[in-house]
């Protein structure tokens, strides 16, 4: 067990390392120039030189990867027209045009993401597994085939459009803008309440589907039938003995769902106007902010392959019957 | 001699397979020639309704794309020409669906509306299209590869693969024609639009191929590795047939059904993100006339010119649905387990 936990780390590091690698070449090291897109177009020869040597761009590409990677380990320090600037690790560079650490607009954009997402998941979550068990209890029914015909249909419409038409066509929802929890929970919630009811009622198509599939499995178990001749009530039943077995493979679904719509929240962020992690993505492609590009790409590969890790481990925890190869 | 045994092995393939329903109904005499899986779900995908409706919504779609220069010539207009004079000052329309301009004028610009909706069908169409062939070609050859050698090249592809599978895609998607429209245009500035738009459609292509042959690749991988234990790739070993027939002519055959049920699953789930994309504004770009354009650009008229909106919104949810349904149904008519 814990040679297999081992061996996913060292295969996650791995994983990370070479997108850091790899994303530095292609951001720093291809044959691109950052820093005439800062000097804009009245510029001059000293400028441009100035710009290239606080940028660390005139330094051999082993030593600008070494530098980065130094900085995200222990920090380091950037010399601008003579001022030192330490930036504390983990530190990846500053914003061409915020001047901002990157760490620090990460930081700020995460919290975002994150709200919308985990809103989004519990409306998800709860809509589908309600509808999916409803539809299993009904199996064949008018109410099961009209849950499943709808959630087939909505799972097909490309998300994007269907919040772009929430955004503009329902009004009746507060006014989405992002608020810290942590100063207002009321105005944080309202604020995301259009997001979460789009991300989640839209996922929620997909979960239903799912639970549906594994409540009819578990339902058909022989420790349901063994539940029902024991004379529990049917709610019973299906809610305590049943949900409780067909939970498991929804709840998988769920972890690597999560990772994707992490790195994957960009359409909801920016549609309904939400600082998140895709919106500062989107933003630094726009502005050709490569500290910014590269600081999102790799924030967005560690989650990623952090929860991969996770649900592969819990899995293999919660599951007994998971043989470790 | 080789193309003997190949004769007299595949016969045992298709007898592997589930058996034919010809055979088992007692009106019709035995045949002794099986028809082949694919055979047997195409005839049941004709027999599926949804599935007919819509593979001819698809090719209704794929028809006004071929089409779009006529269908514009058709109404007589283009879609680039700007009509002025049908915008009043503040950039609305003075006029709604006429028989000069069956979808009425873009705000602003004043160009067809017609002309622009059936050309924006093509780059959705070409950039999927494309990008599903690539994406499926790739990862049924790294797949086989990998499944059929084994050892340190099954282990670095499989590493790759997963790397691949790894990488948070959409961010990326918006990162690396970023870089790239900066190696081939140069600063932003400098560029004319036509130059910046070809870049856009060949990075948006390049892009999602890049992040989309790896799924199809695990597939067959683990198709093939359960494959190449069964006895007619043994026996076609033995006998001496090449590998690249083995692989090409033996097992290729065999992976008819989950490369043709990724394939189509591919298709609607490609034309999302080339639309997902372009509305963000990472995609393709103007004068390129596409519905992801056309859609976020009509987002602050959608009180005043609903049309505007609806056209392009209606055009790719409805096209989607329908290759969604067509997928579904591909993967039930190619899985003998469902039924409906």
């Amino acid at each position: 067990m814990l040679l297999y936990i081992l061996k996913r780390v060292v295969s996650a590091i791995s994983v990370v390392v070479v997108t850091l690698v790899a994303s530095f070449a292609l951001f720093f090291l291809a044959p691109t120039d950052p820093a005439g897109t800062i000097c804009g177009t009245r510029c001059n020869a000293d400028r441009l030189a100035e710009i290239r040597s606080s940028l660390g761009l005139d330094e051999p590409p082993i030593e600008q990867i070494g530098g980065y990677m130094k900085g995200i380990l222990v920090g380091r320090d950037y010399t601008t027209s003579g001022v030192v600037q330490h930036c504390d690790a983990p530190c990846l560079g500053y914003s061409y045009t915020l001047g901002q650490p990157v760490t620090k607009l990460l930081a700020q954009a995460l919290p975002v993401t994150v709200s919308i997402v985990l809103g989004g998941a519990v409306v998800y979550l709860f809509f589908g597994v309600l509808f999916g068990t409803l539809s299993a209890q009904r199996r064949g029914g008018t109410l099961d085939r009209a849950l499943i015909g709808s959630s087939i249909v909505i799972n097909s419409i490309p998300y994007f459009v269907v919040a772009v038409l929430v955004a503009l066509y329902v009004t009746v929802l507060p006014h989405s803008e992002y608020h810290p929890l942590l100063s207002n929970p009321l105005l944080w919630a309202s604020g995301l309440v259009a997001a979460w009811l789009t991300l989640g009622l839209t996922n929620a198509a997909a979960y239903t589907r799912y639970s549906r599939a594994s409540m009819i499995e578990s339902l058909g178990q022989d420790f349901v039938r063994t539940a029902r001749s024991k004379g529990i009530s049917e709610r019973r039943v299906v809610y305590r003995h049943g949900l409780r077995a067909a939970l498991t493979p929804v709840v998988t679904i769920f972890g690597i769902d999560l990772a994707g719509q992490l790195t994957g929240a960009i359409f909801t962020e920016q549609i309904f106007g939400l600082p998140g992690i895709g919106v500062l993505t989107l933003r630094a492609f726009n502005q050709y902010d490569l500290p910014v590009l590269m600081g999102c790409v790799l924030l967005g590969s560690v989650v990623l392959v952090v929860m991969n890790l996770v649900v592969d481990i819990v899995y293999t925890v919660l599951d007994p019957r998971v043989r470790l190869g | 001699m080789p193309t003997e045994v190949i004769h007299r092995v595949e016969p045992l393939i298709e007898g592997a397979r589930p058996a034919e329903p010809a055979a088992s109904s007692p009106s019709r005499p035995v045949r002794t020639r099986g028809k082949s899986p694919t055979a047997i779900a195409f005839a049941r995908l004709r027999t599926d309704r949804v599935a007919v409706i819509c593979g001819a919504i698809f090719l209704f779609f794929v028809l006004i794309a071929i089409f779009a220069p006529l269908l514009a010539k058709l109404e007589g207009q283009s879609p680039t020409a700007y009509h002025q004079e049908l915008v009043d000052d503040y950039g609305f329309p003075t006029i709604g669906p006429t028989s000069e301009h069956w979808f009425g004028v873009e705000p602003r610009l004043g160009r067809d509306l017609f002309a622009r909706w059936v050309y924006g069908s093509r780059p959705s169409l070409i950039v999927a299209t494309s990008v599903t062939i690539i994406t499926s070609l790739l990862g049924v050859v790294v797949g086989l590869v990998a499944g059929f050698a084994g050892g340190w090249t099954d282990r670095i592809l499989s590493w790759v693969i997963d790397f691949v599978l790894s990488l948070p895609y959409l961010l990326f998607a918006i990162a690396v024609p970023a870089v790239l429209l900066s190696i081939f245009v140069g600063p932003a500035d400098g560029a004319s639009v036509d130059q910046v738009s070809r870049v856009r459609f060949i990075s948006l292509i390049l892009v999602l191929s890049l992040f989309g042959w790896a799924g199809l690749a695990r597939l067959i991988r683990g198709e093939v590795l359960s494959l190449r234990e069964r006895e007619f790739i043994a026996a076609a070993r033995v006998l001496g047939v090449p590998t690249s027939k083995v692989l090409f002519k033996e097992l290729l055959p065999n992976l008819v059904a989950p490369i043709v049920v990724s394939t189509s699953m591919a298709l609607p789930s490609y034309i999302v993100v080339e639309a997902g994309l372009t509305y963000l504004g990472v995609g393709l770009t103007e004068p390129t006339p596409s519905w992801g354009v056309t859609i976020s650009a009509a987002q602050s008229f959608y009180r005043a010119d609903p049309l505007y909106l609806w056209l392009p919104v209606l055009g790719i949810t409805v096209l989607v649905v329908a290759l969604s349904l067509l997928g579904d149904s591909v993967r039930d008519a190619f899985d003998p387990r469902t039924r409906r």
